[in-house]
């Protein structure tokens, strides 16, 4: 009897705990993009391990979820990255917020009226604002106020085929490809690389609906190199795509195209594979693609096996200067409550902790300027780790900015593949971007 | 003599014919199967040598260890079922009543619902969205299945085809006292099952292959339909680096259905042949 009462005891006190347990428990949910990889690291808990966006956010989450003490579960949310933005106003609308959500700084002018400031949360959670990286800060910055907890930096690179450059006679003493600094110097080199290699300079990817950012960011880097603006009278309600820079940047693919410098109807893939296959010797895209040139170097059957090595998207006119955005991760009004909100905080204290670990598996460039020495350590990244100082973004008071995102790399592709006259893609997106802003 | 040679040879070129388009229109279809057993890193830097080794399953893999999918499939199975059903049951009796009762304003109706072949599912997403939104329906089965049943290419299909029945059957079935009802429900209606083949087919496709409302309505990943799940597993940079898993998955989506077809394809085939008239 005395047994049994003790059994019965300990299993109620047992239930009773488990229940407690389960009652502490705060679950948040986590609205991402970067996919789902269950089969790889659905379990996975070695950040070492962890390879690509999608490879490290699920182990920086099961992380999380294993070994933090206040009983906070993480529920990620995963959707699409293409319709990420209707998908998540759809949700707003639809009062069904998620209590982090992931966003794009070139977006946050666009929802700064729904996401909560976070100066002080970030004093109380120990986020360190003065560790930003300059290009970071003004990225979640709005008004004075910090509306994000930044994550990556994202940019635009020339890939470098040195092989081929070493074909042509265009390397320096140390191996290293000789960079262009004007778009004479440009050119000329294109026509060494046509001779020595039959090839031509540049490849990317411009027929996909998806490829449009890839022309466009070459458009803002080239803008911006000259100095240039998309809104010159400071009414950032009204694009100029009639200034000089401007004009300029639509010649500068028109020359490409016209002379055979750049490869024409490729999607992002056969741009790649162009590139892979030792079809073009600069390849047009972003510092998400190191690792996997580096990796393809290493390889002896390979294009790149002569050499690999990425620059920052070269000043051809006057400073120096390059489209970049970040990702960062965001509190949306109406989302939280108090105990969620602490609870998300811990967690964004936790991804900020393991910023370089995000930036080494994702290959992007961390947001903490005490990470950069670390993450320059990395295969190719000292080439690259300037980008925090010199990435360029548009205002975030001007709206729509993946709108004009999108028109702009539309008409630059219709110059690379359809040989839109420059004037006329200038004008066309004159047109086409006053119709957007214009719309409510 | 002259006349049955020219047959013959006229017949074998159209067999050609056929035969070339059979082959261009499978082409593609044997190209996506073939990518999708592709390791990705090959397919990164060329899609030939679909018939050379490496071949792999990773990609199917992948997407089954994905432990939602089979959920998802569910859900796509529950609203694309439904869509379905209840599009028939709607369309047929409305079909009917345009085509063999007289009502006020009769015409006015049939203008209107045929006006609304004339609207884009665009115009109407952000006031239909807030609509559900208020009556909390999003991320339920009735909010996905309910927008969907206002079809008027189905109703104008019915309406024609109870049309093209005989009004004479209905009036022997009358002078035979058979109410409005049992002359639709066992004389009428087992006439339209070509027309509700069709119907049903187009419906249950649409319905599977649904996105647009489901991206905004099924927001929560327990709700997820079959495409929207899958899409949302595709890494940010899928389209270069994930082909095979692309491909993959088109093929994942598409089993259902070609399942589907293998069980009912006599129905189809004499549906859309118009066997059922003979």
């Amino acid at each position: 009897m005395k047994f049994q009462r003790a059994l019965l005891a300990a299993l109620l006190t047992a239930a009773a705990s488990t229940t407690a347990l389960a009652q502490q428990k705060t679950e948040i949910t986590l609205a991402r993009f970067f996919g789902a990889c269950d089969a790889d690291y659905g379990s996975n808990t070695d950040l070492s391990k962890a390879r690509g966006e999608c490879g490290m956010i699920t182990t920086l989450v099961n992380v999380f979820n294993a070994t933090n003490k206040d009983g906070i579960v993480v529920k990620p949310q995963i959707i699409e990255w293409g319709p990420y933005y209707q998908q998540l106003t759809a949700r707003i609308a639809a009062k069904d917020i998620p209590n982090i959500a992931v966003m794009h700084t070139a977006q946050l002018g666009d929802y700064v009226r729904l996401t909560e400031p976070l100066d002080e949360a970030f004093k109380t959670a120990g986020i360190d604002v003065s560790d930003f990286t300059p290009h970071a800060k003004a990225g979640v910055t709005v008004g004075g106020k910090i509306y994000a907890m930044p994550w990556d930096t994202h940019s635009w690179l020339w890939h470098f085929n040195v092989g081929m450059f070493k074909k042509a006679g265009l390397t320096d003493d140390a191996g290293n490809p000789v960079v262009p600094k004007s778009v004479d110097e440009l050119v000329a080199q294109a026509a060494k690389i046509k001779e020595a290699t039959g090839k031509p300079y540049f490849t990317m990817g411009t027929l996909a609906s998806g490829d449009a950012g890839n022309g466009a960011r070459s458009f803002y880097t080239l803008l911006y190199t000259q100095g240039g603006t998309l809104f010159p009278s400071g009414d950032l309600t009204k694009a100029d795509f009639g200034t000089p820079e401007a004009k300029k940047a639509f010649d500068f693919f028109e020359t490409i195209t016209k002379n055979g410098y750049i490869t024409k109807g490729m999607d992002g893939a056969a741009a790649l594979g162009a590139f892979l296959n030792g079809d073009a010797a600069v390849m047009l895209t972003g510092t998400w693609r190191i690792d996997d040139f580096v990796s393809a170097r290493s390889k002896p059957d390979s294009a790149l096996k002569d050499g690999y090595t990425p620059r920052i998207f070269p000043n051809l006119f006057k400073e120096d200067a390059v489209w970049a955005d970040n990702h960062s991760w965001v509190l949306l009004r109406g989302g939280n409550d108090e105990k969620t909100r602490k609870a998300s905080l811990t967690f964004l204290k936790f991804m900020w902790d393991n910023n370089l670990n995000w930036a080494r598996g994702g290959g992007h460039l961390p947001v903490r300027v005490s990470a950069m020495d670390e993450y320059a350590k990395l295969p190719e990244r000292s080439h690259v780790i300037r980008i925090s100082e010199i990435g360029r973004a548009m205002p975030k008071e001007v709206r729509r900015q993946f709108g004009i995102q999108s028109i702009i790399g539309e008409e630059v592709n219709n110059v690379i593949n359809g040989g839109k006259p420059a004037a006329k893609a200038a004008s066309d997106a004159q047109e086409r971007v006053d119709q957007l802003l214009k719309s409510r | 003599m002259h006349s049955i040679a020219s047959r013959t040879i006229g017949d074998r070129l159209i067999l050609a014919a056929v035969i070339a388009l059979a082959i261009a229109w499978l082409a593609p279809i044997f190209w996506v199967i073939g990518l999708s057993l592709k390791p990705n890193d090959v397919i990164m830097k060329t899609t030939g040598g679909l018939l050379a080794p490496p071949f792999t399953l990773k990609n199917y893999t992948d997407i089954i260890a994905t432990s939602a999918v089979f959920g998802w499939m569910l859900n796509s199975t529950i609203v694309a079922a439904g869509q379905t059903v209840l599009t028939l049951a709607l369309s047929t009796l409305a079909g009917y009543g345009f085509a063999r009762t007289d009502f006020p304003g009769k015409t006015i109706v049939f203008l209107l619902v045929l006006a609304g072949l004339a609207v884009p599912e665009q115009a109407i997403i952000v006031p239909l969205h807030t609509m559900f939104a208020e009556a909390n329906l999003h991320n339920t089965y009735l909010g996905l299945i309910a927008p969907r049943l206002a079809v008027p290419f189905g109703v104008f299909l019915m309406t024609q085809y109870f049309r093209g029945i005989p009004a004479e059957i209905e009036e022997a079935a009358m002078l035979d006292n058979a109410s409005r009802l049992t002359i639709f429900w066992k004389v009428v209606l087992p006439l339209t099952i070509p027309a509700q083949a069709t119907l049903g087919i187009y419906t249950f496709l649409h319905a599977w292959n649904d996105y647009f409302w489901p991206l905004v309505s099924a927001t929560k990943p327990d709700m997820y339909t079959l495409t929207i799940g899958l899409a949302a597993t595709q890494t940010n940079f899928a389209q270069t680096e994930g082909i095979g898993f692309l491909m993959a998955q088109a093929v994942f989506a598409g089993v259902p259905v070609l399942i589907l077809y293998l069980f009912f394809q006599r129905h189809i085939v004499a549906a859309v042949s118009g066997g059922y008239a003979k």
